[in-house]
């Protein structure tokens, strides 16, 4: 059992989050950045289980591999809250009572794959580890704890797992101090490893170190004092500077939260618990040593390191810059700083310098403060890079809001404005796209671009880290010379598991919330999730068979039966008091639905007036309750009352929209009232594509702890009087106009243009008033009547056959209600004929 | 040899149509959901069905893989 060969052993793309990005795996990747990827080559190690001999039970064949009876436990295991297996996954009691500092130790060292409220699950992984390593934790503390922890003996192959990743990972650090860049590490013999390169030590800058305080040491290495947060200040966090340890300790009991701007305290309090004596406490007298490098050679020699398997974290000694002007920011003192805030950037801080990495909160969890915030901290010029140009406007505004940061201080730059800041020291908001586009641009933009290029910015946020292709990252990576990176994001898995590029473009994840526990102390609503299963009416069902797949996309979107549903629960959470969002990726049916239930409803073409005007009215006006949203309102609508959602159809499975909409009620604004719960509906029809994509989505928020239940039936629905679509001619005539419909209408992205700055498609408006007033349109449906004209999508082309459309064909199948019938008026030499077509 | 094959889900009556375009074997469609089927198709009809019925599943575990 012992003696597991981790070396040997490279998997691929197997399972878990473990993927091979080596460089051919990235053909896509212009000439220029293939070489910029370097992943060192443990990040391809995975620790693999090995099979085992043991008496099988009658259950078993439940849990295949993954069956681990064999594993012994230890004498104690009842006090000890967590198993290891083989292959890395630990399994956590949630309900152990040391469960909360185990979790603040697991966070640090492994993934979280899978947290419901009382067991967790996680897996260790070199990325995980590498992270572990970039924050202060050493090999044999990790291993030390893990054991302590287990209630079985931690197994060779990760303890050799351990070792491997932690043995290189993040001991050598590129430190940008007084403008120059060091290689710095507290082990002076992997200096010497290093300069023992040519490529390395050919960058080295020796020379007169005479205004370096401290002398050299025999070695040649420069020694100083290891760094620590001791007088740094986190705004909003700490406000007295001038003793900082005391202060801390008043702060944090004057407001009654910890004081993370004191990392070493409060990681201390975590730790001791477990018996884990941390360097970090007793090592602020620990010398590091470091070497200088030439600045126009950094990239090569990280490169080069990399290569080497020491792969550099980068810090930014942001206090002691002094070439970059600073810039004078600070949050408004009625800025609060929630304690998981405070959390997360104790990490980017913990050692008074600024490390790169990504925090991940959920949506409504306040990411844009954990931005400014850490702007603010650091207090040089800023870039802001977000999705579209809403985001952008947005972040500007958030800014203004949070800190006392002059307007004219803020330069935005989208594709409508190009302006630079007043002053030697600003912030610029931008779109990646924006940043990243190398063709056509105005003049305008290239100028600005030249700006973007040509000074040093303290601080890069990257909002919505997980949406930007890994491509376009690289290239504004390489365009921008930031001297500390922070990504954000609510959930870090993308559909083409290019997540794992993120840790070695920007940084290892420095921290991720626990939606569960966010929610459970009221910074994010508490909601309840539905998956409502609507069957599809026979005559639906039967073109749905016989259908193309786009064509199926829009047959169970219409499903009659989902109609209702629809129907029922607006009318039954409007009766509640809930102001409600109905999301409907597929532009026709939106339109349909809104008008057919006289609501009010925004996509692509609804023009900016005319969006405000129903946004407001879905605000304060107590007569509109609901409306309806295409993808436009995924991410950047922000609507606190909203408390109730229903997803008609969604964008097949990505897990990702669905966390997003999940998010447009986490920050309900009647969270904190007692017994308060949102809603959140998926309706899906029975017996279609729609279940297995449905299934997909919601398999992030599972993994965040959220239960999915399952409504087959509606209670009351069949009671309820005047629902539309209730007679048969009715739905026929629904599907007639379905039917009749163009292919294209059936297209989720038809509401997305193409646009310079917008990445996700999310937003921005089209030029034109396609959309019209919707109250008119209101009028228009109540006028028409349910049996009403319907507004056939097409042009002459499509009415003359033009896309192969007949209209014998489709009227055929409907006429023909049950096929017993339509067997007994056909003849008997043609009913064979039939069959075999 | 003759077979009702029974039910309670119109969707899967759909399903059967539909097969029944391809061979026939429907020798009476009875009410919304019940059919008259040839027996001997029985066992294949059954194997379509699920067949056809799976593809909606979502399997996390085979995804994964």
């Amino acid at each position: 059992m012992n003696g597991v060969q981790v070396d040997s052993f490279r998997r691929r793309r197997d399972e878990g989050p473990i993927h091979d990005i080596g460089d051919h795996a990235d053909q896509d990747i212009d000439e220029d950045f293939s070489g910029k990827l370097l992943v060192p080559k443990h990040a391809t190690m995975d620790a693999l289980a090995r099979s085992h001999n043991f008496q099988r039970d009658s259950v078993s064949y439940i849990f295949g591999d993954h069956d681990y009876t064999w594993l012994a436990l230890k004498q104690d295991h009842e006090s000890r809250p967590l198993w290891i297996t083989e292959d890395g996954h630990i399994i956590l009691e949630g309900f152990s009572p040391i469960a909360e500092k185990a979790i603040d130790f697991l966070i640090t060292i492994a993934e979280p794959v899978s947290r419901p409220s009382h067991i967790h699950e996680y897996k260790l992984t070199p990325y995980s580890l590498y992270a572990a390593v970039s924050v202060g934790l050493e090999t044999e503390d990790i291993i030390e704890v893990l054991s302590r922890l287990s209630k079985v003996p931690v197994p060779e192959s990760i303890l050799g797992l351990i070792r491997d990743c932690t043995l290189s990972y993040g001991k050598v650090k590129l430190v940008l101090k007084h403008n120059r860049y060091f290689v710095e590490s507290s082990h002076p013999d992997m200096l010497q490893k290093l300069l023992r390169d040519p490529v390395i030590s050919g960058a080295r800058i020796t020379g007169e170190e005479d205004n370096s305080s401290n002398g050299m040491t025999g070695n040649g290495l420069l020694t100083n004092k290891a760094p620590n947060a001791k007088d740094l200040t986190i705004p909003g966090i700490k406000k007295d500077v001038a003793d900082p340890n005391k202060a801390a300790g008043a702060a944090a009991s004057a407001n009654g939260a910890t004081a993370p701007g004191n990392v070493p305290n409060g990681e201390e309090e975590i730790f001791a618990v477990v018996g884990l004596d941390r360097e970090d406490d007793d090592g602020e007298n620990d010398d590091v040593h470091s070497f200088e490098i030439d600045s126009s050679s950094v990239e090569i020699v990280k490169k080069r390191c990399n290569e080497l398997d020491y792969p550099m974290l980068e810090e930014y000694d942001f206090r002691n810059d002094s070439v970059n002007p600073d810039l004078e920011i600070d949050l408004k003192p009625i800025t609060v700083i929630r304690p998981y805030q405070e959390k997360s950037l104790s990490k980017m801080f913990g050692n008074g310098r600024a490390r790169s990495g990504i925090i991940v909160l959920p949506c409504g969890a306040g990411k844009t403060l954990v931005g400014i915030t850490a702007a603010c901290t650091v207090k040089k010029s800023t870039l802001v890079l977000c999705t579209s140009s809403v985001s952008v406007l947005q972040w500007k505004q958030q800014f203004l809001l949070w800190s006392n940061i002059k307007p004219h201080q803020i330069a935005l730059f989208t594709s409508d404005q190009k302006e630079k800041f007043l002053g030697s020291a600003g912030i610029v908001i931008s779109t990646y796209s924006m940043v990243a586009n190398t063709r056509n641009r105005s003049h305008d933009s290239q100028k600005m671009m030249n700006f973007l290029r040509s000074r040093e910015w303290g601080f890069l946020l990257l909002d919505e880290v997980h949406v930007v292709p890994a491509n376009m990252f690289r290239k504004v990576l390489t365009t921008i010379a930031a001297h500390a990176k922070l990504g954000l994001t609510a959930t870090l898995v993308r559909e083409d598991e290019k997540i794992d590029d993120l840790n070695f473009l920007i940084g290892p994840k420095l921290y991720e919330a626990n939606w569960m526990d966010l929610a459970s102390r009221g910074h994010i609503a508490n909601v309840q999730c539905a998956e409502v299963w609507c069957p599809m009416t026979p005559e639906f069902y039967r073109e749905y068979l016989r259908e193309n797949s786009r064509k199926r996309t829009l047959l169970y979107v219409m499903n009659p039966n989902k109609f209702q549903a629809c129907q029922y629960l607006i009318r039954y959470h409007e009766e509640r008091g809930d102001k409600i969002i109905v999301f409907s990726d597929n532009v026709h049916a939106l339109v349909a639905y809104a008008r057919k239930l006289e609501k009010p409803f925004i996509y692509g073409e609804t023009s900016q007036q005319e969006r405000v005007r129903i946004l407001q009215n879905f605000q304060y006006n107590p007569k509109i309750n609901t409306i309806f949203l295409s993808k436009v309102g995924d991410t950047s609508i922000d609507l606190p009352e909203a408390t109730c959602l229903i997803q008609v159809s969604s964008h097949y499975g990505s897990r990702r929209q669905e966390a997003q909409r999940l998010g447009r009620i986490l920050r309900a604004k009647r969270r904190n009232d007692e017994g308060f719960n949102a809603f959140f509906y998926s309706l899906v029809s029975k017996d279609t594509q729609e279940m297995y994509y449905s299934t997909k989505r919601q398999q992030f928020l599972i993994d965040q702890g959220y239960a999915f239940k399952v409504i087959t039936n509606l209670d009351g629905m069949d009671q309820e009087q005047d629902l539309v679509y209730s007679t048969h001619s009715e739905q026929m005539s629904l599907l007639q106009s379905v039917l009749l419909a163009q292919e294209s209408a059936a297209d989720l992205n038809e509401d997305v243009e193409p646009d310079l700055d917008d990445l996700t498609g999310n937003t921005t408006r089209r030029s034109g008033g396609g959309g019209g007033s919707v109250l008119s349109h209101m009028g228009s449906s109540i006028a028409g009547g349910s049996n009403g004209a319907k507004r056939s999508v097409g042009g002459l082309r499509s009415l003359s056959g033009g896309d192969q459309m007949a209209y014998v064909e489709y009227n055929k199948a409907i006429s023909l209600k049950d096929d017993k019938k339509n067997r007994g008026e056909r003849h008997v030499l043609f009913k064979k004929h039939y069959g075999k077509k | 040899m003759v077979k009702a094959v029974k039910g309670n889900d119109s969707s899967v009556k759909q399903i059967i149509l539909g097969l029944n375009e391809r061979g026939q074997f429907i020798i009476e469609d009875l009410d919304d959901t019940h059919v008259f089927v040839d027996a001997s198709c029985v066992e294949q009809l059954r194997a379509d069905i699920d067949q056809i019925l799976n593809e909606n599943t979502y399997n996390a575990e085979e995804a994964n893989k």
